[in-house]
């Protein structure tokens, strides 16, 4: 009755604004596509200055002036609707996802655009498309959504770095940093991952610094790909930009969430082994000698060493642990229309695989937005992290568990005193004395500022820092002189490593817009600003061994002591423009120019300057539209990015070294040579697309071909020591991509109820070496280790792909072909030796020559997502296919005779293929080791004495599908929850990495034996291996 | 707070005083594009010494000093070993060699100069002694990334061309600079005495041309004349004794007693001192290796590995308290009883046997009386049959053997063995061996092969001759 009375009043008191004015008062729900209240949804009546926002329960109240007033609703993540009023004055009004018409995405330097005025690809992921796969790594979390990108986790270990590649490799130089560009915020952070000051670090699976970044607090993710589109940032933006957004707070009553997430980590993938023959050699049973499985049956070493255990253990299943992890978060938000603030804390804690790994995280984050009218508005911005862990290194760990007979028990490592157990190194035993931790404190902040004195012009300006430090410690305890005791060989006579690293990014970015509309066809918007960044390395290295008290882990304790230093600053100032013209709102025109002065260059040429520009033409508001085809678009950009050097490369460097016994400094020359006339690597890129959508926006298809050439790379080439250095730098060489990517996405079902969207998306990059520098034939850009002579090697090559792995192979029969010395023919026959200790064995071919190659042919995911009422399923396949990974595993596999196929050990055979005269092989061999039943001394067999020493066996196809997320969550009705103090709960099932197809041999061939840092990805076997997770949450809203 | 200061001031530092300025912070803070001249000859002098110990800790396995504690490891049984690391080390300090000379050259420091030049033809000749043909001419500056690889026979000559130079600059007078002398010198070899740099330089060039035995060249003469102007007494020897931290060799037995298994003793080289090959215990055994848990010295075979755990003392290793191998043992480069031992071989093979002879006991004795052997066990080893064979009596193998016996560890005895045919009285193949004769040369480390493909020269198998040992 009440109700009643008050719209009466209502009605009466808005009579006269109805009568003089036209004025009206519209009032309404907006919810989203469940059904749920959706609040700060942006409501605006369109053409005026008039607005509000939907308050909590997602009711808006709005005057309207004109008699046919259209609103236009608008929310982050949610397609924007316009709604023509009608005579009613109360509308329930439905928001989807987006994906759809006026799409604004966030682009280069903050600024957002409407999707259709882009000349370029963009693709924005939601938090909640992000937050699903529940992955611990904001990186990962990418993996399978966006086209054109290649992620690779380094392997499975707790915050383990991963690697993320845009549009494939663009600088030749094997340590130079090929991964975008991390923004949170508007603000540069650092995503690198730090191995310098010691080995051990590159081997450990350290953090990329963007895993700092808490999942729960990104917002959306921005995906900036082409040369046009990272124009603005610069050189920093040549590999691509990834722009983070974290959650803000909407205006109205406090808000609460809270989730909650326990997993568990177990390894997706083991490698085979045998389990026929156990340790020894030449087929006598040794149970300490290194050989792990050259020995007799298990029958026959039983029969001598009652002690032996019925059946071998499999080391490498037996090696590996279940890992757990946790993560709570908590975030509270909410203020007034001028004065927001939204903080959040969450801690995650995960125990690896590997025994003795584990990470941890700890954030704190506390933003907000403080506005003056229209006039002024001031966003600050901080967030404090901790983070760090006990990393293992698995080469080592996994080396030391192929060297380790799975006739013995590696779970059974310690004593009684805590000294090793066992016939020889135990690597569990490893992991529990000989420890890597590291410890990081980072700091990011940020104030953000707008003055908008007129209509036609705002002024932002930007600060930001991010700093971390790095507090690292390697450390291990020296033997005790205990009796019997066995010392862990990695622990020498004991050390103490202490690692002091920080890193300061500061930015100031300073910009001015000025839009004007000339009538109502035309509308032009220019930005001009002015960005500085510094940057201060710093670190501090201090080495402590042999220790004086056995097990006490201080550097004071240590009789050899060493320290080093390393600081580097580096600094860079641009002025930049941005002219976007507008016509009719179907063709947009943007060009840009940036001026960078970068301190890393000498004077004479570090002043660089590249365009941009690029067009977009919405073709379907022009002319008349096909029924069928809701929306389609034109673009075209070109661009070219410049890029500096490392600091310091200008010059080469001599090094000291202090003689401790004497305290005489002694000097070498360095082992890099630099350059003073080093100039900045440019990059072209060209970028050709459309995008289509049909059947009312109900399927949707993005399509895009780019081409890029980076010339003038500067390259540290790896160069013979004979030469005075061991690399030299310098600008050489040139390097292309092109590829296609296609985004394919549909609503095949769009229920009340029920709908099922679904997102395809494929890329494929080609890469080529066009040329590097003069005088060289190849630059190595890594190797990986194999036994005699079988080591693997990465090299570029002119008129080669990037990513090519070399090695030793099976000699082939080329007869009257020609040999290019190159390639290896796998339609010729075997070359088999008819002489020598090897005759009757395949003839190894001493010639490096290519094996495979590391980059996938092409990459591509489908994403799918069903919702049904209050249950919401949605599951992610990715693949990579075409790339090639050298197998370490596989290598030690075979020398130790635990490889499956080395059970032939005992069989004679003949091997398909001719004799070096080119007639058929008929030669009995067997393959075994020792004297064979011809008689003839097999010496160490065929796996030992040629197998293992081929690198062809090793290189394998490393293709994969995967189900690499699916995710079940089911919100409950809120009638469940019968209090008014939850407002929404949510539970929900994730499993990540699920199912794997591949033919690899080993473990899952995702992991990298190269830390996610590196451009070096052909090689693993050794790695910490890819972890397949379960993992249940709980959401909670107050 | 001071972000806002700082940013204010990057502004300011914009627009007030010059862009220039703020960018000006390329200048490394961390390392100096020049070297001080003593500093270079510090590195060059210490890291000469540890070169030596680097192709020692290599040949003395195919000399069967020492032998693997792992099955068939591939130094014992002639596999191809990747020696990337000891190539890199002779070519890192041939290179520091080079600057040494240059700033020698532009200061009109002789001394400098003519060590440099020394200290040059040792280096370059371990590595043409283990592969022949190697950049030299066309190495160090930087100017050429695939240094071309000069001929073996062409590095032996810019050796003896060096040692030639050498010579002379340190005979000149009115060096700019000259090395300072003394305990604190920054000569590790010789401490500023150019008189024994000459000497040195004079022992390396008998040792060179006594390693042409096999050849036309063999030069007795030019050898004796060599010998003449080297080394007069074991004072005079070759070493280093400043280390960072310890003789690396000590490095090798500390190691070993920490259980990170190495520096084992060869069976034949256990065998042949202990009595059980030639009757008479050497007394020089005792300051080399130590005692097994069974109170007696035994070796391992070559190839075959540890019998036990490896850790119970069931063999011998070298002693942390040996001669060769105590933390501050010298670590000899050449010394007196190899120009002994040299002037032996050339006198026995021009038929001078009493001359021969005396060397040859000189040599013995010498080496005893360096090792701190007390006089009356020396002589009963000099006295013994299989010793005092008299200059009827002597035999090349004898020269050969105690030659092997009084240069333990040095890598020019390998040099010897390859001249020698391997032919010490019971010498053996090891076991496991992977190929059915002694090994003669290494290949080229995967650096070379990978860096610098197109100009290494092809190389077959280990068992390939060089050129001096044909």
């Amino acid at each position: 009755m009440k109700k009643c009375m008050y719209a009466w009043m209502l009605f009466l008191l808005s009579m006269p604004m109805i009568v003089f004015s036209q004025a009206r008062q519209i009032t309404g729900t907006v919810r989203d596509a469940n059904g749920i209240p959706l609040a700060s949804v942006s409501v605006v009546e369109k053409g005026t200055n008039t607005g509000t926002v939907t308050d909590a329960n997602g009711a808006f109240s709005i005057n309207v002036s004109r008699a046919n007033a259209t609103l236009v609703f608008s929310y982050v993540g949610m397609e924007s609707q316009e709604l023509v009023l009608g005579t009613n004055n109360n509308y329930d009004v439905s928001l989807s996802a987006t994906g759809e018409l006026s799409e604004v995405v966030v682009t280069a330097l903050g600024i957002r655009k409407e999707k259709r005025e882009l000349g370029y690809s963009a693709q924005e992921i939601s938090g909640e498309a992000l937050i699903q796969s529940k992955q611990t790594n904001i990186v990962n979390a990418l993996r399978g959504q966006v086209a054109g990108v290649q992620i690779n986790s380094g392997g499975g270990a707790p915050g383990q770095g991963s690697r993320i590649i845009i549009r494939g490799v663009k600088s030749l130089s094997p340590g130079k940093n090929n991964q975008p560009l991390f923004v949170i915020d508007g603000i540069i952070m650092d995503n690198s991952t730090i191995t310098g000051g010691d080995a051990q670090a590159s081997l450990r699976g350290m953090s990329n610094r963007a895993a700092d970044i808490n999942p729960d607090d990104v917002e959306s993710i921005s995906v900036l790909r082409g040369g046009a589109a990272t124009a603005l940032y610069g050189q920093a933006g040549s590999n691509g930009v990834v722009l983070i957004t974290t959650k803000s707070a909407k205006a109205g009553k406090m808000r609460v969430s809270f989730t909650s997430t326990y997993g568990i980590d177990e390894v997706n993938k083991f490698p085979d082994v045998q389990s026929v023959y156990t340790q020894g050699y030449r087929g006598v049973y040794d149970p300490a000698t290194i050989f792990t499985n050259w020995g007799p049956t298990v029958e026959e070493a039983k029969a001598i060493d009652p002690t032996h255990p019925d059946k071998l253990f499999h080391n490498y299943e037996r090696g590996y642990i279940q890992g757990n992890q946790f993560r709570n978060s908590l975030t509270l938000s909410g203020g007034t229309e001028n004065a927001l603030l939204t903080s959040s804390f969450s801690h995650f804690k995960q125990n690896g695989v590997i025994p003795n790994s584990d990470y941890q995280n700890t954030s704190v984050r506390v933003g907000g937005q403080f506005k003056s009218g229209t006039l002024f508005k001031f966003s600050p911005s901080l967030n404090f992290i901790n983070s760090g862990g006990y990393r293992v290194n698995s080469e080592r760990y996994n080396e030391i568990l192929s060297y380790w007979s799975p006739r013995w028990d590696v779970m059974d490592y310690i004593k009684e005193d805590g000294t090793m157990k066992g016939y020889r190194d135990n690597a569990v035993y490893g992991t529990y004395v000989n420890k890597f931790k590291d410890n990081v404190n980072r700091l990011i902040g940020s104030v953000a500022a707008t003055f908008s004195p007129f209509s036609w012009f705002d002024l932002d300006y930007r600060a930001g820092i991010d700093y971390y430090s790095d507090f690292r410690r390697h450390a291990a305890p020296g033997p005790r002189g205990l009796a019997g005791e066995r010392n862990f060989g990695d622990n020498g006579l004991g050390f103490v490593n202490e690692f002091r690293i920080s890193n300061r990014i500061l930015t100031s970015n300073v910009m001015g817009s000025f839009k004007k509309d000339w009538g109502e066809k035309f509308n032009t918007v220019l930005r001009l600003g002015n960005d500085v960044r510094a940057i201060k390395f710093s670190r501090l290295t201090s080495r402590g061994s042999e220790l004086d008290i056995p097990t006490l882990l201080t550097i004071n304790n240590s009789k050899v002591r060493s320290t080093d230093q390393h600081e580097e600053d580096y600094r860079i100032v641009s002025a930049y423009g941005d002219l976007s013209l507008g016509l009719n709102n179907y063709l947009f025109l943007n060009v840009t120019g940036r001026n960078d002065w970068s301190s890393s260059l000498a004077k004479e040429n570090n002043s660089f300057f590249y365009p941009s520009v690029s067009l977009s033409y919405i073709f379907t508001d022009h002319f008349l539209k096909p029924d069928w085809l809701s929306f389609g678009k034109l673009r075209a950009s070109w661009a070219e990015v410049g890029k500096d050097t490392d600091p310091y490369e200008t010059n080469a460097y001599y090094i000291s070294n202090v003689l401790t016994s004497s305290n005489q400094v002694t000097w070498t020359r360095g082992n890099s040579r630099g350059d003073q006339s080093l100039k900045p690597e440019r990059t072209n890129t060209i970028e050709l697309g459309t995008e289509l959508r049909a059947m009312n926006n109900r399927i949707g298809l993005d399509f895009t071909w780019y081409k890029l050439n980076s010339r003038d790379q500067i390259i540290p080439v790896f160069i013979s020591p004979t030469s005075g250095y061991t690399s030299v730098i310098t600008n050489a060489g040139e390097v292309e991509n092109k590829g296609i990517e296609i985004v394919l996405n549909g609503s095949p079902i769009k229920k009340q109820d029920f709908s099922w969207d679904v997102t395809l998306n494929f890329s494929r990059n080609r890469n080529k070496v066009i040329s590097i520098v003069e005088g060289l034939k190849e630059i190595v850009v890594g190797n990986w280790f194999g036994y005699v002579g079988s080591t693997a090697t990465m090299k570029y090559i002119p008129g080669y792909p990037v990513g090519n792995i070399y090695g030793t192979s099976v000699q082939r029969y080329y007869g009257s072909k020609a040999d290019d010395g190159m390639t290896v023919d796998n339609s010729l026959p075997l070359v088999i030796a008819s002489t020598g200790s090897n005759r009757g064995f395949p003839v190894r071919d001493l010639t490096q020559r290519i094996l495979g190659n590391s980059q996938p042919d092409w990459t591509g995911g489908i994403s799918n997502n069903f919702t049904y009422k209050n249950l919401r399923l949605s599951f992610l396949f990715e693949t990579q296919q075409g790339q090639d990974r050298y197998n370490q595993l596989g290598n030690y596999q075979a020398a130790f005779g635990t490889a499956p196929f080395t059970i032939d050990r005992n069989d004679t055979k003949v091997f398909d293929g001719v004799l070096p005269d080119g007639t058929t092989n008929t030669q009995e061999v067997w393959m075994g080791q020792g004297v064979g039943p011809d008689g003839r001394d097999y010496t160490d067999g065929y796996y030992r004495n040629v197998y293992r020493g081929i690198t062809e066996n090793f290189v394998e196809d490393a293709s994969w599908v995967r189900l690499r997320n699916l995710s079940l969550s089911y919100q409950l009705p809120s009638k469940f929850l019968r209090t008014n103090v939850i407002k929404d709960a949510s539970i929900t099932f994730t499993g990540n990495n699920l199912l794997l197809w591949t033919d690899f041999s080993g473990f899952d061939p995702d992991a990298s034996s190269f830390n996610s840092g590196s451009n070096v990805d052909a090689f693993t076997g050794f790695a910490y291996p890819a972890v397949r997770s379960y993992l249940f949450s709980i959401n909670l809203n107050f | 707070m001071r972000v806002i200061q700082y940013c204010i001031l990057i502004i300011l530092s914009l627009t007030i005083t010059s862009c220039e300025k703020f960018l000006d912070v390329n200048t490394n803070p961390n390392s100096p594009t020049t070297a001080p001249i003593n500093g270079l000859l510090l590195r060059t002098t210490n890291q000469t010494g540890l070169n030596v110990f680097r192709v020692g800790d290599l040949t003395s396995y195919y000399v069967q000093y020492l032998a693997s504690p792992n099955a068939a490891s591939p130094t014992d049984t002639y596999d191809q070993v990747d020696a990337s690391g000891t190539w890199s080390s002779l070519y890192d300090t041939m290179t520091d060699i080079y600057d040494l000379e240059k700033q020698g050259i532009e200061a009109g420091a002789t001394q400098y100069q003519g060590v440099a030049k020394i200290l040059m033809a040792i280096n370059l000749s371990l590595i043409h002694n283990l592969w022949g043909a190697a950049p030299y001419s066309n190495a160090f500056s930087g100017q050429s990334l695939t240094p071309a690889y000069d001929e073996a026979t062409t590095n032996f000559n810019q050796i003896m061309t060096l040692i030639d130079e050498g010579i002379g600059l340190l005979q000149q007078s009115g060096s700019a600079i000259s090395i300072p002398t003394g305990a604190t010198s920054p000569d590790l070899i010789h401490k500023g005495v150019t008189a024994n740099w000459i000497k040195t330089a004079n022992a390396l060039k008998a040792r060179m041309l006594v390693q042409l035995s096999k050849t036309s060249q063999f030069n007795a003469t030019a050898i004796f004349t060599a010998l003449d102007a080297a080394y007069t007494s074991i004072a005079d020897d070759a070493f280093i004794s400043t280390f960072d931290v310890r003789n690396p060799w000590n490095g090798v037995a500390v190691a070993n007693a920490g259980q990170i298994l190495q520096g084992w003793l060869s069976e034949y080289y256990v065998d042949a001192m202990d009595g059980t090959s030639f009757g008479i215990m050497d007394p020089r055994l005792p300051l080399i290796a130590t005692l097994t848990q069974f109170g007696d010295y035994r070796g391992t075979p070559n190839g075959k590995g540890r019998i036990g755990t490896g850790i119970d003392d069931e063999e011998s290793y070298l002693s942390t308290t040996g001669f060769y191998s105590s933390q501050t043992s010298p670590l000899y480069i050449i010394t007196y009883e190899e120009m002994k031992f040299i002037e032996a071989e050339v006198a026995f093979r021009t038929d001078d046997k009493i001359r021969a002879y005396n060397a040859f006991q000189e040599g013995i004795r010498a080496n005893m009386n360096k090792m701190g052997i007390d006089a009356a066990s020396r002589d009963a080893y000099l006295n013994h049959a299989s010793v005092a064979v008299g200059p009827a009596g002597l035999t090349l193998e004898l020269i050969f053997r105690e030659k092997w016996k009084a240069l333990f560890l040095q890598p020019v005895v390998w040099d010897d063995a390859r001249r020698f045919n391997y032919g010490y009285e019971g010498f053996q193949l090891p076991l496991n061996a992977v190929q059915s004769t002694f090994i003669r040369r290494l290949v080229y480390p995967e650096i070379e092969t990978s860096r610098n493909g197109a100009n290494v020269p092809t190389v077959n198998s280990v068992v390939e001759n060089l050129w001096w040992d044909q």
